[in-house]
């Protein structure tokens, strides 16, 4: 591979153009002396979890961004044009998930599933993200890997997601208790086995539905994305392994907005969210010690790395103006979304139907209306 | 590295520029976060990650808000 061999094609332009793209050296550099520094704080302050957990986040990166691996448009082209292949994947990439997740959180070995209340705020939470989705043209994950690999839109999107996942820690507590019906788990009280084939039979069934709409309309799934998703599957399963948790995004977002409102003098530690055991613990605590944000600077880092390799901050240019406004309005309709339905495509909807919890579902419905609205929004910046 | 002149290349700012500062910017506030965190003190002791009930930042299940 260019990127590591001694010599670079780019000695010869015509040569390099043909091999292999160019290497962005300074923007590989600069990332690679981040991912060192990272790994080595995590390393000193959580051990080989810590280790662990950076280099699974730069996996993840480095695959999202060059498999492209979206949530939002995959959605966005079943909506408009019928094509559910991507939605096949992701229902597949959740019971791939959920082979793991479930099992191993009704033994004794320490991971724990995903799972939270059905309420008011999940409904308004995940229709908000939906529609903040569509208008940033990324998800949670979309917008970090996005971000990671030099993306004007994401430059824009990112701090306004974190603003608006701010506002959400502060607008949960009291809007939580409305109309909730606590968690519920697809399969309670059955035995861990019964629960898992009910949850798989569930995911595989959706995938296999959207796969079928896809193939309606001429669409098929690549053998290029199913190897795609396999190994982010493998990935979550390391990092629910390792962190004890599903993998998850958006909370790193909230706390990296806390810590900064925090040192502007704001009182973010007297809000009732950050009085809560883990984001009071995450709060009072280093950046680096809490999972999802750990992770989330290691995918900035290896989608980053994965960029630079391939030459894609070259081809980077600003969207309009209109477009920024929308990548604005929909990061700030999806960090506010993340918090009051307690998490993203990777947070809730991923890591809660592989955890076999309704929110995940509820999740889903409600996105995938957002993003009819999200969508129909998107013309009116210039889409 | 030289490059033939684009769109991108000749604004004032373009993205490449600014992701870099944005990048130097987000982890020189992570570094400095952290080392002003109580980490520094349990060098050599590794603790665990705080994500023990907020994943997704939901609440725990043993500390529902009434």
């Amino acid at each position: 591979m260019s990127v590591l061999s001694g010599k670079s094609p780019q000695h010869n332009p015509a040569a390099a153009a043909s091999v292999s793209p160019p290497l962005d050296k300074s923007i590989f550099a600069l990332l690679l002396l981040f991912g060192i520094l990272l790994a080595g704080l995590a390393g000193l302050d959580t051990g080989m979890t810590g280790l662990s957990l950076v280099i699974l986040g730069m996996l993840l990166g480095s695959v999202f961004m060059g498999f492209q691996y979206g949530f939002a448009s995959g959605w966005r082209r079943f909506l408009e044009t019928g094509d559910g292949s991507p939605l096949s994947l992701h229902f597949l990439l959740a019971a791939l998930c959920a082979l793991v997740f479930i099992p191993l959180s009704a033994s004794d070995l320490g991971p724990m599933g995903s799972l939270a209340p059905v309420s008011v705020s999940l409904i308004i939470g995940a229709f908000m993200f939906g529609t903040g989705m569509q208008l940033a043209n990324g998800c949670g994950s979309g917008v970090l890997f996005s971000f990671g690999g030099g993306s004007g839109r994401m430059i824009v999107a990112l701090p306004f997601f974190i603003i608006g996942s701010v506002i959400g820690s502060l607008l949960l507590p009291p809007i939580l208790g409305w109309g909730s019906l606590g968690q519920i788990e697809i399969g309670s009280g059955m035995s861990p086995l019964t629960k898992l084939a009910i949850n798989l039979a569930l995911l595989l069934g959706m995938a296999a539905v959207f796969g079928w709409l896809g193939r309606r309309r001429g669409f098929y799934v690549t053998r290029r994305m199913l190897g795609a998703t396999v190994l982010i599957a493998v990935l979550c399963w390391a990092v629910f392994w390792v962190s004890k948790h599903p993998w998850g995004v958006t909370f790193g977002f909230t706390l990296w907005g806390a810590k900064i409102a925090s040192a502007a003098g704001m009182p973010i530690d007297q809000f009732t969210f950050w009085t809560w055991p883990g984001p009071q613990r995450a709060l009072q605590h280093s950046v680096l010690s809490d999972t999802s944000s750990l992770m989330d600077f290691a995918m900035i880092i290896g989608a980053g790395l994965s960029a630079a390799a391939t030459g894609a901050f070259a081809k980077s240019a600003w969207p309009n103006a209109r477009q920024l406004q929308a990548a604005a309005l929909g990061g700030i309709l999806m960090g506010i979304g993340a918090r009051l339905s307690f998490g993203c495509n990777i947070g809730a909807f991923l890591a809660g139907t592989a955890s076999g919890s309704l929110h995940g579902w509820i999740w889903f419905a409600l996105a995938l209306a957002g993003s009819v609205l999200g969508i129909r929004l998107r013309s009116h910046f210039g889409f | 590295m030289q490059r033939t002149p684009t769109p991108a290349s000749t604004a004032i700012i373009t993205p490449r520029l600014f992701y870099a500062l944005a990048v130097l910017g987000l982890f020189t506030l992570a570094i400095i976060d952290h080392l002003n965190s109580p980490a520094l003190s349990n060098l050599g002791a590794p603790t665990e990650l705080g994500n023990a009930c907020a994943p997704c930042g939901a609440p725990c299940i043993d500390e529902k808000p009434k």
